[in-house]
């Protein structure tokens, strides 16, 4: 389990996050919504250590995070940050291949786990293209190929978590629902997933629980009827919204 | 550009490598025949041009070969470290530090002074000390608590490099003819002192780089998707940094102690290998001081042989045969792009 207690971010004396209590389970989908400048990205680094917190604490498998060795952690907890500054030509295969980096399987099966991650992503076709050289879109999966290598397997470690910002920004309609199958193929072999998301709607329909962040504090957190009622549209982005219900899944669909 | 497959591009510059090293040997002032190499080692075999090779040019070839593989590997950790194939060894101010040790030895009349001991001139030591100095500066200037950051570090590299550059200018300024001359000699980059000891000052500190740097090849890679991204891969990333900021400022203020400012090596070989055989470092970085070692060691035969019995300065040769060269390789990727 990845677990915040009362995890707090000060950063000059303007308090980014307060108090803030989570609990990301193994085998869920948990995704954090709520308007720009909420405290998102913030969590997100707080919670793969990325920063350190202010005060409070980061429980990552029983043990404080910070307690755990970089490579070990690496093991079971990927991370996909938003945007990538990557600018050297690389081929799709040998970024995805990076994700292999923390784990000593062999040549022969990281192989195996690229092509598989690359096929996942519907990226088999990037195989031997250059990473500068690919539209955002195409980029996007590749690096989402390659934190997907990166935990593609149990690991006696512990349980495995994917953490992702935003991981559909760049990407079309379809890519889109691609992206929510593997999270939830993956939640599905029993890994802990966390991610940002825009889209309530998207959220809705794919995530297990909801935590909307609001001016650094946790506004709401539940199940998706729970958390996305027409007062906390209101309250939290200021938007007159009408709540229906998807006709296909039954999750709620937020009606602007 | 297509890539070549790396074991087959070290094969081959390994062969040019062997090749310049023959020829490095052999050309000169004064021509030698293939066969004189042969006793090159026996003491009792001592005739002209046996003395010239073991003490003139074995030591000059030696010194041109480790320094240039020393400062074309650094430059490939650079590029990787600084996220820019742009970067030069020079950019953490181990260049232009360099410079004001050296004209300050100069300026004050140890020029001909003999380091006590270990037999390396004054100029070369103080080189040294003011290349580390400049670094250390750089470096404390762009690290505070919550880490180093390579972009404060370019910075503070500009800057430092050119108050570097303006008190090397000083030392010029207020000097008189003859040091003004040597000053200037040292700066275009020379190897016409080498000697024994310095090859062996080189090759202490080039042999361990060579062993050490590749071998972080893989975590150079995972620092080139960013930083954050690089430490979620498992790198530990500010050690790495410290680490590899340490180790090239050691290189190329030794490279740089012993043999002047060498240009362009350290950015235009690392870009070349990239071009040739794509940016994984496990292999650019032994290709690169490979490929490094040969181009300085023909550049600096050249600089000899050109105009014999007078030389050139070797910095001189390898900015002028390097940027017509860079030049075109640029031409050449723009005209890919448009076709």
């Amino acid at each position: 389990m990845l677990e915040a207690r009362q995890l707090s971010l000060s950063i000059a004396e303007f308090a980014l996050l307060q108090n803030i209590d989570l609990q990301i389970n193994p085998g869920k989908v948990t995704a954090i919504l709520g308007p720009n400048g909420a405290g998102k990205t913030s969590l997100l680094r707080l919670l793969t250590g990325e920063s350190l917190p202010s005060s409070g604490e980061v429980i990552f498998n029983g043990a404080p995070l910070s307690q755990w060795q970089p490579k070990q952690r690496a093991k079971i907890l990927s991370v996909l940050p938003q945007g990538s500054q990557l600018n050297f030509p690389f081929t799709a295969r040998e970024v995805v291949m990076m994700g292999r980096i923390p784990h000593a399987t062999g040549l022969i099966k990281d192989t195996e786990i690229v092509d598989a991650a690359l096929n996942a992503v519907g990226g088999s076709y990037l195989d031997k293209r250059f990473y500068t050289q690919m539209s955002g879109g195409e980029k996007q999966r590749v690096q989402l190929a390659r934190v997907l290598a990166q935990i593609w397997e149990a690991d006696v470690s512990g349980d495995r978590f994917l953490i992702l910002d935003e991981p559909t920004s760049a990407f079309d309609l379809a890519h889109q629902q691609l992206t929510l199958k593997i999270v939830r193929d993956f939640a599905c072999q029993g890994v802990g997933v966390l991610m940002v998301i825009h889209d309530l709607n998207l959220a809705a329909g794919c995530a297990d629980q909801l935590v909307m962040l609001n001016c650094g504090q946790i506004a709401a957190q539940g199940t998706p009827e729970a958390v996305l009622t027409t007062e906390m549209i209101q309250n939290v982005f200021n938007v007159d919204a009408s709540i229906g219900v998807h006709p296909k899944t039954g999750a709620p669909l937020v009606i602007v | 550009m297509r890539r070549q497959s790396p074991p087959t591009f070290i094969f081959i510059v390994s062969l040019i490598l062997v090749f310049a090293l023959f020829l490095g040997l052999l050309s000169g002032a004064v021509d030698i025949h293939p066969s004189k190499l042969l006793g090159l080692f026996s003491l009792s075999n001592m005739d002209m041009d046996h003395r010239i090779l073991q003490t003139i040019r074995l030591p000059r070839v030696l010194l041109a070969a480790l320094a240039g593989a020393c400062l074309a590997s650094c430059g490939a950790v650079m590029q990787g470290l600084f996220r820019n194939p742009l970067a030069d060894p020079s950019l953490i101010g181990v260049s232009s530090g360099a410079s004001v040790g050296a004209s300050c030895v100069i300026f004050f009349g140890g020029a001909s002074l003999v380091g006590s001991g270990v037999g390396l001139p004054a100029i070369t030591i103080g080189a040294f000390i003011g290349g580390l100095m400049a670094t250390s500066v750089v470096y404390r200037l762009a690290t505070s608590v919550t880490g180093t950051s390579v972009s404060t570090m370019l910075l503070a590299g500009i800057a430092i490099t050119a108050l570097a550059g303006a008190t090397t200018s000083l030392f010029s300024f207020f000097a008189d003819n003859e040091m003004l001359r040597r000053i200037s000699l040292w700066q275009m980059g020379n190897l016409d002192g080498a000697d024994w000891p310095r090859v062996a000052t080189l090759a202490l500190v080039v042999v361990p780089l060579m062993l050490v740097l590749p071998r972080e090849g893989q975590a150079l890679n995972a620092m080139l998707l960013g930083e954050s991204e690089a430490r979620h891969l498992g790198v530990a990333v500010e050690r790495l940094k410290r680490r590899l900021i340490l180790l090239t400022a050691l290189g190329v203020g030794v490279a740089v102690a012993v043999s002047g400012v060498v240009a362009f090596v350290g950015l235009i070989v690392p870009h070349l290998v990239r071009l040739l055989i794509g940016p994984d470092h496990r292999y650019l970085i032994p290709g690169s001081a490979i490929l490094g070692a040969a181009l300085l060691l023909l550049a600096d035969t050249a600089a000899r042989t050109l105009m014999s019995p007078a030389e050139l300065p070797t910095g001189v040769l390898t900015a002028l045969l390097g940027a017509p060269f860079f030049i075109g390789l640029l031409l050449q990727q723009r005209q890919k792009r448009v076709g």
